[in-house]
């Protein structure tokens, strides 16, 4: 198990609040840097995690946050030309080694995306497709994971009677709700969650963000968002990054009254630019 | 120290705050110009001034009442984060001082409205040496706000115990006075309040020192002590 040591790498970037380090962690980011071919997009960044926390990436477009986010599911290994130092500890194991069953990782680390992907099925199916991959073919067991996956995701009671209807025909919130409960459905430690609400009208964006609030009790939650004031409501702690460095990461309480840093300043009070 | 407040990426937010701190340093000369003619109203015995003074107060809650409505409104409407937040916090805490300043102002000069004889006269001259040195006080606090300067607020902040021992030395003065003549007491009680007054003003000075250092600096200095505040003046490093 990963402990939080008062002694943090590379603290300078950190202030480190006094509660960050009494919680677990649940995932440590070391001196992670990551190149695109030439490109150096993150540069030696220093992160504890906290579990059943939501922890938000903020910072302009292009700073690093979504690279930061897909790097803890491995999302960037798709792409060719991307290389990583440094690693990222979860549960004990670096998952940047490249014995790392990524599936593996992935049903453990779930991710959801900016636009919601519902697949062409059944809202059933959707929830219940990483299981069926995974082999389980069980009805009672299938039925009971669904319910339950949708209960957290706070969409049973709008879709209960109709669970055979395609998935496509909810609106843009229930959907991002359906996704959010699919990935929950295998039974993940950690979501991450990229900009989960940018597509959405501002009541589903309350509804989602009731949603992570309720999320965190079982699981650790990681978000990287554009709005500003959803990181302050939603999460407990905040890291500002700035192209390609974190700048500051500490509890969003103080992040959003008195930041320490001068660049975080400027960005969340609009004087960026 | 000096704290841009107008490069918002969102002019319209800039030009907001801005005018919302010049309004709060409208109100802030208003009040200074009321304790200000308090202070000579008594010390002429010009009773006019004084009836004066009293029916210009509105004003001053005309824009306490206003500037309130401003912060609703942009709290409302921006969502202010950080330094934008602390700025409309401190506003709105500074106004209620200084609506409370002119209050007391009123009470203050109902002194001048008193006859007093010869050998009472010297307890004016009292009041209006301890009333320009919370009239300096005062200016000091405004202007502290005006220029988003710390340092020149904590030394405002300091000069309140000052304040308080002129308070002191008065009211022993007067209370030695009222024993030797008790028929004087009437009067003299009218002074008596006249020195509380100033003496509250000094401490809704002190607030909004308080209330500029932790705009500035983002920590809430309230019932600090002078060496925790000092240390956190400091520079760093």
């Amino acid at each position: 198990m990963i402990s939080f040591s008062p002694s943090m790498q590379s603290a300078s970037y950190l202030t480190a609040p006094d509660e960050l380090s009494d919680t677990e962690t649940e995932l440590a980011i070391n001196n992670y840097c990551l190149f695109y071919g030439q490109q150096q997009a993150l540069f030696d960044i220093n992160m504890k995690i906290p579990k059943n926390k939501v922890t938000a990436l903020i910072g302009p477009s292009g700073c690093g946050k979504s690279t930061l986010l897909r790097s803890i599911n491995r999302m960037n290994d798709l792409l060719p030309d991307c290389r990583t130092q440094g690693e990222i500890l979860f549960a004990g194991q670096n998952i940047m080694q490249p014995n790392v069953d990524v599936a593996t990782l992935r049903r453990m680390i779930g991710m959801v995306f900016q636009s919601p992907n519902p697949f062409p099925k059944s809202i059933f199916e959707n929830v219940i497709y990483g299981l069926r991959v995974r082999g389980v073919n069980n009805k009672r067991r299938l039925d009971s994971a669904a319910e339950d996956a949708l209960r957290k995701a706070a969409l049973w009671d709008e879709v209960k009677d109709r669970l055979d209807e395609s998935a496509l025909n909810l609106s843009g919130g229930q959907q991002q709700r359906l996704v959010i409960a699919r990935a929950i459905a295998v039974e993940p430690s950690v979501l991450l969650l990229d900009e989960p609400t940018s597509a959405l009208d501002p009541i589903s964006t309350l509804t989602i963000e009731e949603l992570i609030n309720e999320l965190k009790s079982t699981y650790t939650v990681v978000i990287v968002t554009h709005n500003m004031q959803q990181a302050a409501r939603v999460s407990d702690y905040t890291a500002f990054m700035f192209m390609g460095e974190l700048i500051e990461y500490t509890d969003t309480n103080q992040l959003f009254t008195t930041p320490s840093k001068k660049k975080t300043e400027d960005y969340i009070t609009g004087r960026y630019g | 120290m000096d704290l841009k407040i107008d490069n918002h990426i969102s002019g319209q937010f800039g030009r907001e705050l801005e005018s919302m701190v010049s309004h709060v340093l409208d109100m802030g000369g208003i009040v200074e110009k009321q304790l200000n003619q308090a202070l000579q109203a008594i010390s002429n015995e010009d009773e006019k001034l004084a009836h004066k003074v009293i029916q210009e107060d509105y004003k001053i809650n005309a824009y306490e009442i206003m500037i309130d409505q401003e912060c609703a409104r942009l709290i409302a409407k921006r969502q202010p984060a950080a330094i934008d937040l602390r700025i409309v916090l401190a506003i709105v805490k500074i106004i209620a001082d200084l609506e409370r300043i002119g209050d007391e102002t009123c009470r203050l000069v109902k002194a001048a409205l008193e006859q007093f004889n010869n050998s009472e006269q010297r307890f004016l001259v009292d009041l209006d040496h301890m009333g320009q040195q919370v009239l300096k006080m005062f200016k000091g606090a405004l202007d502290s706000l005006a220029r988003m300067d710390s340092l020149a607020a904590y030394e405002v902040y300091k000069q309140d115990k000052k304040i308080d021992v002129a308070y002191e030395a008065i009211t022993r003065q007067l209370m030695t006075h009222m024993m030797e003549d008790p028929r004087a007491i009437p009067r003299i009680m009218d002074v008596v309040w006249s020195t509380r007054s100033l003496e509250r003003i000094g401490d809704r000075c002190q607030n909004i020192s308080e209330h500029v250092i932790y705009l500035i600096k983002g920590k809430d200095v309230r019932h600090s002590s002078t060496e925790q505040i000092e240390a956190m003046l400091k520079p760093k490093g």
